[in-house]
């Protein structure tokens, strides 16, 4: 009994560190948030009314302006677009990304490797170069001002980021294929049967990600949708006035809520999927 | 390709004539049609607008348009790039054109070993199978080169030009060789802005990937620490910050750091004087600033990532660990450490990627600034922002087009050098 | 062997004959004849899509002005509608793909860039019925030669000048004594930088820094560089056309930027960057800033917040509080300079403020289907009704000076600081794009550096300015003329 002391109290001083440190982390990344919170229910637009960190005086005006002062920045417009988009590219998105991965990690090809070094010098070239490329493109094909043409463009682009996953996969033994093989298995049944429920924390991250990146991109919105009704939520706050401070900020705690309810309802996934277990089966 | 043009019988000769036609006399009828549909299609797509495209590719219009009088002339830059696009597709087409060939002759080789041709649900559960990556990857491979490679090559293309400036459409383009790569180097500013922003851009994105990866890592490890409850509460503050686009955040930030802001406001309540943490004398305030703000960007996510990843380290390897009378720090530096950096190698690369280009930070926090000694440039800016205030800004698009080139090539052959020798590169099967 | 070969030989060559065949062909092309637009037949049942800025739409003015358009045209099927785009949109990018408006509202500089690229079309002003209201200054600033010919893009609709905020209730007691040399019913605060420069300094010592006289983002080169115009700095020579001349440091315009560095050191230093610039509503309006330099535009953003404030703190319903802010928000001519350029010379020779200006107006995209309907609808937006009903609900400073004159008051001021050459206008071409970031971190420069130690201050001298002014003309230079 009295060699078990020091253990436990060196644990319970760990649990404290650990706490303190979660508590500091909380801290930081929450503290600006709250700014932002605060000032959406300031009662005066400007920001300059603060002291400090604190709005001089609170209200709920910005929101009610936010949702049904609609006739200059119709957010909720903005907001459905935006979730349309977001979404469409996340499904497509996601699916690619995981697709490629896979085939980048298991099977060995000619032109594999090529294709691998290829990606990774694509992601080197300054992107708004080739803006112009992409917005001459889809004036040609009649893309602009159209949400299908952004959802295209996020889709095709989505799988160039496919290296985090195929690490991923990389890091699944291969004796669970090849078990799964000799049972007659094709590579299309390996992947849906036994790499998809695996790979469920990355799948989570995947698609957290592909739906995060259309969400809050301006530059491509601002570049191809031309009229207000088919702005995006992005664009559509960056162009309020400057003395709307207040509606900025709660049009920015929005944008963050579906961002957060994509995670809780996926917060489950990101930690399960156990290898470990999969190959004792 | 020797013997096949030697022991090709007919039904070859007939698909290399007009594709699927062999194919269609081995009564491979869907696989036929399919192929001649492509054969059909190249030549409906050259006579509607390929061919035109292709030749407009190198004369980049000869008329020029007057919107005034209502006549409609070429544009130039949608000739270039409708060029590259009808390249692409030639290209495609060709590599269709060879596998048909290949394919008719593969059956001719089965009749004659004593097979049949191969039936169409054959093929195609072949495609769920043994050719599954073909399948998989040709829609990926698509998109990426019509939205990823063909603006690319459209840039390279395009500092080759005199595109921009006074020369933008309806204007007509023309190619001048290496006209701008010689105008760039006879410019004597040009060189002393280049490499000190090439320093201090290196320095950001080693400094900043290496803040976010151990940043993110270190977050996701204290987060799957047993003693933990409640790890989707403690996980939620790291993706609120993730939750806000990056652009609000960079303009809050800045707003924070501002002379009016909430950091001067108590500096300034305490009696002391403001503090420009931003402004043209805050060298390095600013890149420090700079630096926090995108770990507060970054760190959620490389966090998220690394979660991802430890879920997938062998828990039994932990529990030999502890067997054998190791302590958490050894663990760490044993196991989950190479497990991690294995896994991780390629997104450390990108994420350096990313961050060598991170246009959005500085321009937002500390835009329209010429700093003395720089050739408009500031001494926050990467090269990136330096290209832009050039390129863009400036709408000199050839002249930006050539940097980005020069640049491109010192960046990728630095980064495809590490990759290469990286572990996750040369070893792939480590962990298989 | 052969067969094959002939085979492979012949599918290439049939496309590379159809290739050939078809391209070559569609180079020869026959030169499509042009002819001139404005037909003055009115093309019937189009719709026309109109670019506005967002306060004539906040303020209802748009609706206004479609609606009486339409009513007007309901005969001919002509249809304006809202383009409900960004105002700032970029028809350079959208034109010549088909999605930009029809017709534009947009200020001098920004329309201008169009010609060169024929985005806009040259009008035929002088059919318009607003043609002999608008003053010659105005419509230089939308003319253009090409060709040794000259055509007008543009036509103008109202005056953007900066002008001096105050705060009528903040002036201090008794003002009519000490602070109107003279007796001329107006305090010499708004009437000279020099009084207002001292103002300023004993405002914010007798509060300690809690109360501030004029304040103002100096780091905008919109409202400051005025201050070098004033002393004989210029944009761009030959009347902003000469891109190789550029003319910051020009003249003695070092003066100016002394008087600028002098008004930072009665400022604190929320004038380096753009902190004035979006709390000046609030801070006029809470007492915290006696004046500030903003465009007629914004006047009723101005009167929105201090109405609001005097709601909050004094207790009134909304009509007094509006009433009482409109009689206390005074919105005044910019104040006279001192000749020598220095504002400690509080007897010497006072010269005039020239200021930068800008005219905006409606232009007719290019690519329009219906050109002669857009020209009916920009004459009848310029009308003499609506661009009163414009200043009405707007508080424009509109360039017709019929209106302008039965108005009176700052639009009538405006007018005359346009005549007179008070107002400089933005130069119409390209090339300004490359003045605000040099000019924009010469200022802050300039602001900041009373606030730096003493030793160091990098402006004390005359020459010491005048260097640093060279230096701006000379990264303007080079952002023009290097690259291209």
């Amino acid at each position: 009994m009295k060699k078990r002391k020091p253990v436990r109290l060196g644990r319970t001083a760990d649990t404290a560190v650990t706490y303190a440190l979660l508590l500091l982390v909380a801290f930081v990344f929450f503290f600006p948030c709250l700014w932002l919170i605060l000032a959406s229910f300031s009662s005066s637009g400007s920001i300059y009314s603060f002291r400090g960190f604190f709005p001089s005086g609170y209200s709920t005006e910005s929101f009610k302006k936010l949702f049904f002062d609609t006739a200059m920045y119709d957010y909720p417009k903005w907001f459905g677009n935006s979730l349309f988009i977001a979404t469409m590219s996340c499904i497509f998105g996601t699916l690619l990304t995981i697709l490629t991965a896979y085939c980048m990690s298991r099977f060995r090809f000619r032109s594999r490797k090529a294709l691998m070094k290829t990606t990774l010098v694509l992601g080197m070239f300054p992107s708004f170069m080739g803006m112009t490329a992409v917005y001459l493109l889809m004036t040609q094909f009649n893309f602009i001002n159209n949400h299908w043409g952004l959802i295209l463009i996020y889709t095709a682009g989505a799988p160039l980021g496919y290296m985090v996953q195929k690490g991923f996969f990389d890091s699944i033994p291969g004796s669970i294929d090849e078990a799964a093989r000799l049972d007659g298995a094709t590579n299309f049944q390996v992947f849906c049967k036994i790499h998809m429920p695996l790979s469920m924390p990355m799948i989570v991250y995947t698609a957290l990600t592909s739906f995060t990146w259309p969400w809050s991109d301006y530059i491509l919105p601002k570049l191809l949708l031309k009229t207000k009704d088919k702005w995006t939520v992005a664009v559509g706050l960056m162009s309020l006035g400057e003395t709307e401070f207040s509606r900025f900020a709660a049009g920015s705690i929005f944008i963050a809520v579906p961002i957060v309810i994509l995670y809780l309802c996926l917060a489950k996934h990101l930690i399960s999927g156990n290898v470990a277990g999969a190959v004792k089966e | 390709m020797r013997e096949l043009i030697k022991r090709a019988d007919g039904r070859v000769t007939a698909s290399m004539l007009v594709m699927g036609l062999g194919q269609l006399l081995y009564r491979q009828w869907a696989k036929g049609i399919m192929y001649l549909a492509v054969q059909a299609g190249y030549i409906i797509y050259l006579v509607t607008v390929g061919a035109r495209d292709l030749f407009g590719f190198f004369t980049l219009g000869s008329v020029e348009s007057n919107p005034w009088y209502g006549i409609e002339g070429d544009n130039s830059v949608i000739m270039l790039i409708m060029g590259v696009l009808a390249i692409i597709v030639t290209v495609l087409y060709i590599l269709v054109y060879i596998s048909n060939i290949k394919d008719v002759y593969a059956t001719q080789k089965r009749v004659e070993a004593g097979g049949r041709p191969k039936l169409f649900r054959e093929e195609l559960a072949e495609l769920l199978d043994a050719k599954f990556y073909r399948t998989v990857l040709f829609v990926p491979i698509l998109g990426v080169c019509v939205f990823n490679i063909l603006p690319v090559v459209f840039m390279i293309l395009v500092a080759f030009t005199n595109y921009g400036g006074d020369i933008v459409p309806p204007a007509l383009v023309d190619w001048v060789g290496f006209e701008n790569f010689k105008k760039i180097l006879a410019l004597g500013e040009f060189a002393p802005t280049f490499f000190k922003i090439l320093g201090w851009n290196f320095l950001w994105a080693i400094l900043s990937t290496a803040i976010n990866y151990f940043g993110g890592l270190s977050l996701a490890l204290l987060l799957n620490k047993k003693c933990v409850r409640g790890k989707v509460f403690w996980r939620a503050f790291p993706i609120l910050a993730y939750a806000i686009p990056g652009f609000i955040t960079l303009l809050g930030f800045k707003f924070m750091f501002s002379y009016g802001g909430p950091i001067n406001h108590y500096i300034t309540e305490a009696g002391r004087q403001a503090v420009g943490f931003l402004d043209l004398d805050a060298k390095w305030s600013a890149r420090v600033i700079g630096l926090l703000v995108n770990a507060w960007i970054s760190i959620p996510s490389s966090m998220l990532l690394a979660t991802g990843i430890l879920s997938n380290a062998e828990q039994s390897q932990y529990e030999a660990a502890r067997l054998d009378g190791a302590g958490a720090f050894q663990q760490f530096r044993h196991l989950t450490l190479p497990f991690v950096v294995f896994s991780t190698t390629p997104v450390l690369i990108s994420q350096f990627i990313g961050n060598f280009n991170n246009f959005g930070i500085f321009y937002f926090l500390r835009g329209g600034l010429y700093i003395d000694g720089y050739f408009l440039a500031s001494d926050t800016d990467l090269l990136i922002n330096w290209l832009y205030n050039l390129s863009i800004d400036n709408n000199y698009y050839a002249i930006g087009a050539a940097i980005s080139l020069i640049i491109f090539i010192i960046t990728s052959v630095i980064s495809l050098a590490v990759y290469v020798s990286s572990p996750a590169y040369r070893q792939e099967e480590t962990y298989k | 062997m052969t067969r094959n070969i002939t085979a492979l030989v012949a599918h290439a060559l049939i496309i590379a004959v159809l290739l050939t065949a078809l391209g070559v062909g569609s180079l020869a092309r026959d030169d499509a004849q042009g002819q001139t637009k404005f037909t003055g037949e009115l093309e019937r049942n189009v719709t026309l899509r109109i670019l506005e800025n967002d306060t004539a739409k906040e303020k209802g003015y748009f609706k206004e002005l479609l609606d009486a358009f339409n009513a007007a045209y309901a005969e001919y099927g002509i249809v304006a509608v809202d383009a409900n785009m960004d105002q700032y949109t970029d028809l350079e990018q959208d034109g010549p793909y088909g999605y930009g408006p029809d017709v534009l509202y947009q200020a001098n500089d920004a329309l201008m860039k169009y010609t060169d690229g024929k985005h806009i079309q040259p009008l035929p002003v002088e059919k318009l019925e607003c043609y002999e209201q608008i003053s010659q200054q105005a419509w230089d600033a939308y003319t253009v030669e090409y060709d040794g010919e000259e055509y007008v893009f543009g036509v103008p609709v109202n005056i953007q000048g900066p002008l001096l905020y105050y705060r009528k209730d903040l002036l201090p007691e008794g003002w009519q004594e000490n602070w109107d040399r003279e007796g001329d019913g107006v305090p010499d605060m708004v009437e000279y930088w020099t009084e207002l420069y001292a103002y300023s300094r004993l405002l914010r010592e007798e509060s300690g820094g809690a109360k501030l006289g004029y304040m103002k983002s100096l780091f905008d080169p919109y409202f400051s560089s005025g201050f070098l115009f004033s002393y004989g700095g210029y944009v761009f020579g030959e009347g902003g056309t000469d891109t190789g001349d550029i003319g910051f440091s020009a003249g003695e315009a070092r003066k100016g930027a002394r008087v600028l560095r002098q008004l930072a050191s009665a400022m604190n230093q929320d004038c380096i960057d753009d902190t004035v610039t979006v709390n000046a509503y609030s801070m006029l309006a809470n007492g915290t800033y006696f004046a500030t330099m903003t465009t007629p535009d914004v006047y009723t953003l101005f009167i929105d917040e201090l109405a609001k404030e005097y709601m909050r703190t004094d207790g009134l319903d909304e009509a007094d509080a509006y009433a009482r802010a409109e009689e206390n928000l005074v919105a005044a001519d910019i104040p006279k300079l001192p000749a020598s350029g220095d504002l400690e010379d509080r007897t010497g020779e006072t010269v005039e403020s020239v200021m930068m200006g800008g005219i905006n107006g409606y232009a007719i995209s290019a690519y329009t289907r219906a050109p002669n309907a857009a020209l009916a609808f920009v004459d009848f937006a310029t009308g003499y009704e609506m661009i009163s009903r414009r200043n009405e609900l707007l508080g424009i400073a509109p360039a017709r000076e019929d209106v302008a004159e039965k108005v009176g008051g700052l639009s009538e001021t405006i007018n005359a600081d346009l005549d007179a050459g008070r107002i400089a206008v933005m130069p119409s071409t390209r090339a300004v794009a490359q003045i605000w970031t040099p000019t924009q971190t010469f200022f802050s420069d300039l602001a900041k550096d009373p606030f730096r130690l003493p030793e160091e201050q990098k402006y004390l001298s005359l020459d010491e300015l005048q260097r640093g002014l060279e230096n701006v003309d000379a990264q303007i230079y080079s952002a023009i003329h290097t690259l291209n």
